[in-house]
């Protein structure tokens, strides 16, 4: 499935880029539980627990940071697996400074999907990740506005 | 002598326990000290498997084995090829590649067993499923079968260099000259897509190894109960003597469980005999999706030469047809296809070839169709377009070009079919069956009349009628065994599968008018190797043609056995013998008369002598083989109307007509065609298996595959008869099992082209919906 | 695994008392701890209605009720509609009409029917099919099952 979208930040594009690249935050940012370790600056492990519609599971997976341009672009590649099923995304984010003080996020990207949440969960597939987004976003905006 | 049954709409012997709940399903299989298995299935369909973690699945309490194919050792191996490529035919090409029982390094397609786990209840094995850790590499998968074909694909079988499968050419005449003499030729590709048989009982399985007896007993609800005692013989080294095999109730075959040497059935087996325990595996609906085996897409490259006056002087086929990632079935579905094209129409020149394409997707084999609904299909849509470009009436096209009422059966085809013999249309009255569809649709009537009033008012009303055939009966044989018991019970038994079909009662009918008993007395077994196991299957509609002339000709021995076991008896000759409702009477002698039950004891001294060469008892065993297939045949038509708002369909009639020969039971004989019906109605409207380009199955439950409903169905479906005899058996029989899916497509297409009467649009693939015929009037609309 | 939870279940007109997993399906229960296996399970998703039964007297899918859901409720299964020597007017009918091939998804429609007709005794045939609507079948084409239900409903009015 394609996602793509925009949002506008209350915050400096340079706070909003340290909110992005932060682990922690990020990991808060997804929800159900979600563990990130970094092995490296760029590529970082865990797992996160998901449910969509009827199949839930836990993923264990990867995520990487690519073609960083601070604090401009990067490119995020994600890599989940799990008994429920396995997922595959890159997405593609810039920010660009906004007047008074604010900051667009657009992002584009594609989400590879199969196993039994493909098979069982395609209705749901779409507005799960819609709130999931939505949500993540919510809470990256807060993160924004304490480090004001 | 007077056939009293034959014919009859007899009331189901089977009933009662069915109805009240009592009958016992796969479900209910049943052992004390018994395990259940779960199976981790692959989610990607084409990867490298690098290793398999289990420990985690051992350490949950409950969790008896956890096996992976390494623990098969010897046992594992691709399994059987089940049906072989038709080397009778010169030119083929066929690279045969058979499912294996688990993964060892390579998935072949989403739900490959990866993994097996025995638990005490499916419970725990499930939530041991949850807790491996597969660690596989995932590789490009190919899922179109056009795509399939073009260099750079990904290979589903990496050492054949292609994904070519099998490829077979068949011609009668030559359609490269025939093509220069006709006035006309229509070029057009045409794509039908199917789905899953959807039983509504999923497969299951349990096998007990008894090491004191060294002897396996497999409960499955198979519909190749020999078959698959003889395969899992083979693959474990034990003689077919010491497999049993019982097939409780099943909940509707269709086709997919007639397959063998499944990856559950040979796993479960390993299993029980590694832990000397009963283990029973139930398939739930998810797993159905992925791990049985379906039917899937056809795609045909089509030409058709006819001249002005609207005869066809030929037909040129070539089509892909997709078997999934591997192929035991080699080329029943096509061949099938290939002998059902040109039907009952005479059309002297056909080309026809395939090429059947390996896809990273579960494997096809034959599903109620079987490969005939795609040759039908194409021609009756050619019919249409041939229709159209002369304008001319769709069922005058027709007329025309079919092999006449007074044509000298049997009728060589040139085309070699399912069971490597030539296709011979056996007899028929094909002109007979068209022109009752039109008399009970009302077709002049309506196109005259109705539909005229109907397009002024701006409503969309069409009308179709189509015609097909249906091979059915083919052999190679079945058999049976019939003892007169001293209770007075008939028991007749066979291998043959039943699994809904009315075996119980149609059956019963047959022996009862040779034994001269009651239909309920007569007591129908099937499915347990060990009272009989000479038999192949139930497939290809061959139950009442070849099982119901096995039983047929093993009562007759029976019967003569009952006279002349009645005439040493009271000492008269044969000639003076009455046999009916249950008794032997000595015809104007009331007092001399005996109970059947009673002469079968009689039968059977437990002292004294008897005359060297008699056998004991009122008891036969007797076999039936068919030359080759009888062909059945018919038409549907329906008057429907498409709702300018939501494109559903409503039916104002709907009609089906069909000749099956000598017809055993009218209310069984229906009940088959409305079921047929109902799956034709899904592979022409509902049902798809939708894959993306990975091969990933997006809809795989049936909240998203969509199997018809009440609603969906016409709200009255009649059905008319006509009777030729089969010439190729003494009762004259042909099958019907299949018939009522074959025709259904084809159906919805000519029905909605005549509804909206937009010279451009024309519907090609299968299966629809409502927005793909909405999508298809509005680009109609702009051409 | 979880503690188990007392549950009990009123069963065909019978009291039973039992201690299940939380998790555990209705449909698993009325199979295997009660061994009434007249209930079939088809899906497992809701969507079939194979294992129809009636919930305090309205038709449910057990398959998506746990067990410990009733307790303290009453369940009636196919077995309590009649034997094979005395079927009930709806099984007869069923018999009559040729309403049953393969019998899997029979006792889900049977309930649903059981509970639609004393509902709607005098139903059409529209109603009766848009009653059945929620109940798959794959081998009979649905016009016997609807025809028998129709005969039921006659010889049920004759009765009264």
């Amino acid at each position: 499935m394609e996602i793509h979208g925009e949002y506008t930040f209350n915050g400096p594009r340079p706070v909003v880029w340290s909110v992005l690249r932060d682990v922690n935050i990020l990991a808060t940012a997804i929800p159900g539980e979600t563990t990130l370790k970094p092995i490296s600056d760029t590529e970082y492990e865990g797992s996160i627990k998901l449910k969509i519609g009827p199949v839930s599971g836990v993923f264990a997976g990867k995520l990487t940071v690519a073609d960083e341009v601070v604090p401009e672009s990067c490119t995020l590649i994600i890599e989940g697996k799990g008994g429920a099923g396995f997922a595959k995304g890159t997405g593609y984010i810039k920010l660009t400074e906004q007047p008074e003080n604010k900051t667009l996020m657009q992002y584009t990207g594609e989400l590879g999907i199969g196993g039994k949440l493909a098979s069982v969960g395609q209705r749901m597939i779409d507005s799960v990740a819609k709130s999931m987004i939505k949500g993540g976003l919510e809470k990256l905006e807060k993160e924004v506005a304490q480090r004001l | 002598m007077e056939k009293k049954y034959l014919g009859q709409r007899v009331k189901r012997n089977e009933d009662p326990r069915i109805l009240t709940g009592r009958g016992k399903y796969m479900a209910d299989i049943t052992y004390h000290n018994m395990l259940h298995a779960a199976f981790l299935r692959s989610d990607y369909p084409h990867a490298k498997l690098n290793s398999v973690d289990v420990s985690a699945a051992l350490e949950i309490p409950g969790v008896i084995a956890v096996y992976t194919a390494a623990d098969l050792g010897d046992y594992w191996h691709p399994g059987p090829v089940l049906v072989p490529a038709p080397h009778s035919i010169p030119g083929i090409t066929a690279n045969s590649r058979t499912q294996i029982p688990i993964v060892k390094d390579m998935i072949h397609h989403q739900g490959e067993v990866i993994a097996m786990v025995v638990a005490e209840n499916r419970y725990i094995a499930e939530d041991a499923l949850a807790s491996i850790m597969v660690d596989s590499d995932p590789l490009d998968a190919v899922e179109n079968v056009e795509a399939a074909l073009l260099p750079g694909s990904p290979l589903v079988h990496e050492e054949l260099g292609t994904n070519i499968a099998t490829y077979v050419r068949q011609e009668r005449g030559n359609f490269a000259e025939c093509k220069t003499k006709a006035d006309f030729v229509i070029h057009q590709k045409f794509i039908m897509d199917r789905g899953s048989a959807g039983a509504m009982e999923n497969r299951g399985f349990c096998a007990n190894w008894d090491e004191d007896a060294q002897q396996l007993t497999i409960h499955c609800n198979t519909q190749s109960p020999s078959g698959l005692r003889n395969s899992m013989a083979a693959w474990f080294g034990i003689p077919e003597q010491r497999v049993r095999v019982v097939v409780p109730l099943v909940g509707g075959g269709f086709g997919p469980k007639v397959m063998t040497n499944q990856p559950e059935e040979v796993l479960c087996t390993f299993a029980s005999i590694k832990l000397q325990r009963p283990v029973k595996w139930l398939e739930d609906r998810a797993e159905n999706f992925i791990g049985t085996t379906a039917e899937r897409v056809q795609v045909h490259d089509c030409e058709i030469a006819f001249n002005k006056d609207g005869k066809v002087l030929g037909v040129r086929d070539s089509f892909l047809y997709d078997t999934g990632a591997f192929n035991p079935y080699t080329a029943t579905i096509p061949l099938n296809t290939q002998t059902h094209t040109t039907g009952m129409y005479d059309i002297p020149v056909f080309l026809t070839e395939f090429t059947s394409v390996f896809t990273n997707k579960m494997i096809c084999s034959p599903v109620r169709g079987a490969g005939r609904t795609y040759g039908v299909f194409v021609m009756e849509r050619m019919l249409d377009m041939v229709a159209r470009k002369l304008k001319m009436d769709p069922t005058k096209v027709r007329e025309l070009n079919l092999v006449p009422a007074d044509a000298k059966f049997p009728l060589e085809t040139g085309i070699i079919a399912q069971d490597f013999a030539q296709f011979v249309l056996d007899s028929g009255n094909y002109p007979a069956v068209l022109k009752k569809a039109k008399e009970m649709i009302g077709y002049d009537d309506f196109k005259q009349n109705q539909q005229p009033k109907f397009r002024a008012e701006g409503r969309k009303v069409g009308i179709g009628v189509v015609l097909f055939t249906e091979n059915t009966g083919v052999g190679p044989y079945e058999g049976t065994k019939i003892t007169v018991g001293n209770s007075g019970k008939v028991f007749a038994s066979s291998i043959y599968g039943t699994q809904g079909q009315g075996h119980f009662t149609v059956f019963a009918q047959i022996v009862a008018d040779q034994i001269g008993c009651k239909v309920e007395d007569v007591i129908i077994e099937t499915g347990d190797t060990d009272k009989f196991a000479w038999g192949t299957g139930t497939f290809a509609s061959r139950g009442a043609t070849v099982l119901g002339n096995a039983y047929h000709h093993t009562a007759t021995m029976v019967r003569a056995k009952i006279l002349a076991t009645a005439s040493r008896l009271f000492n008269v000759p044969e000639s003076e013998l009455e046999l009916g409702d249950g008794m032997v009477k000595v015809a104007d002698m009331p007092e001399k008369f005996i109970k059947l039950g009673d002469l079968a004891t009689k039968a059977n001294p437990m002292r004294g002598t008897i005359k060297p060469g008699t056998e004991p008892g009122l008891e036969a065993t007797g076999f039936y083989a068919p030359p080759y297939g009888a062909t059945a045949y018919g038409a549907a038509a329906a008057i429907m109307e498409i709702d300018p708002l939501s494109f559903n369909i409503k039916f104002h009639k709907f009609i089906f007509v069909d000749d099956c020969g000598t017809v055993i039971n009218p209310m069984i004989l229906d009940g088959q065609l409305h079921g047929g019906i109902q799956m034709g109605v899904g592979n022409a409207y509902f049902e798809k298996l939708v894959y993306d380009e990975n091969a990933q199955l997006l809809n795989g439950s049936l909240m998203d595959y969509l199997i018809p409903r009440a609603t969906d169905m016409p709200t009255k479906i009649e059905i008319g008869h006509l009777n030729t005899p089969s010439p190729l058996n003494p009762l004259g029989i042909k099958g019907v099992g299949e018939s009522g899916t074959i025709p259904i497509p084809p159906l919805y297409c000519q029905a909605i082209e005549d509804a909206f009467d937009l010279p451009e649009l024309l519907i090609t693939d299968v299966p629809l919906s409502p927005s793909i015929v909405y999508s298809l009037v509005e680009a109609a609309k702009v051409k | 695994m979880s503690d188990l939870i007392d549950i009990k279940v009123t069963v065909n007109g019978t009291l039973y008392e039992r201690s299940v997993e939380p998790r555990m399906l209705l449909s698993d229960f009325i199979r295997f701890e009660l061994g009434l296996g007249g209930t079939h399970v088809g899906c497992e998703h809701g969507v079939c209605g194979t294992c129809t039964i009636l919930f305090d007297g309205k038709p449910q899918r057990s398959c998506i009720t746990f067990a410990v859901q009733a307790d303290g409720h009453t369940i009636e299964t196919v077995e309590s509609l009649g034997t094979p020597d005395k079927m009930s007017v709806l099984q007869q009918a069923f018999q009559e009409k040729h309403g049953a091939q393969c019998g899997f998804c029979t006792p889900g429609i049977l309930m649903t029917m059981t509970a639609f007709l004393k509902d709607n005794p005098h139903p059409t045939e529209e109603e009766i099919r848009e009653g059945i609507d929620g109940n798959l079948c794959r081998c009979t084409g649905y016009q016997n099952i609807i025809e028998a239900v129709k005969l039921a409903a006659d010889n049920m009015a004759s009765k009264s």
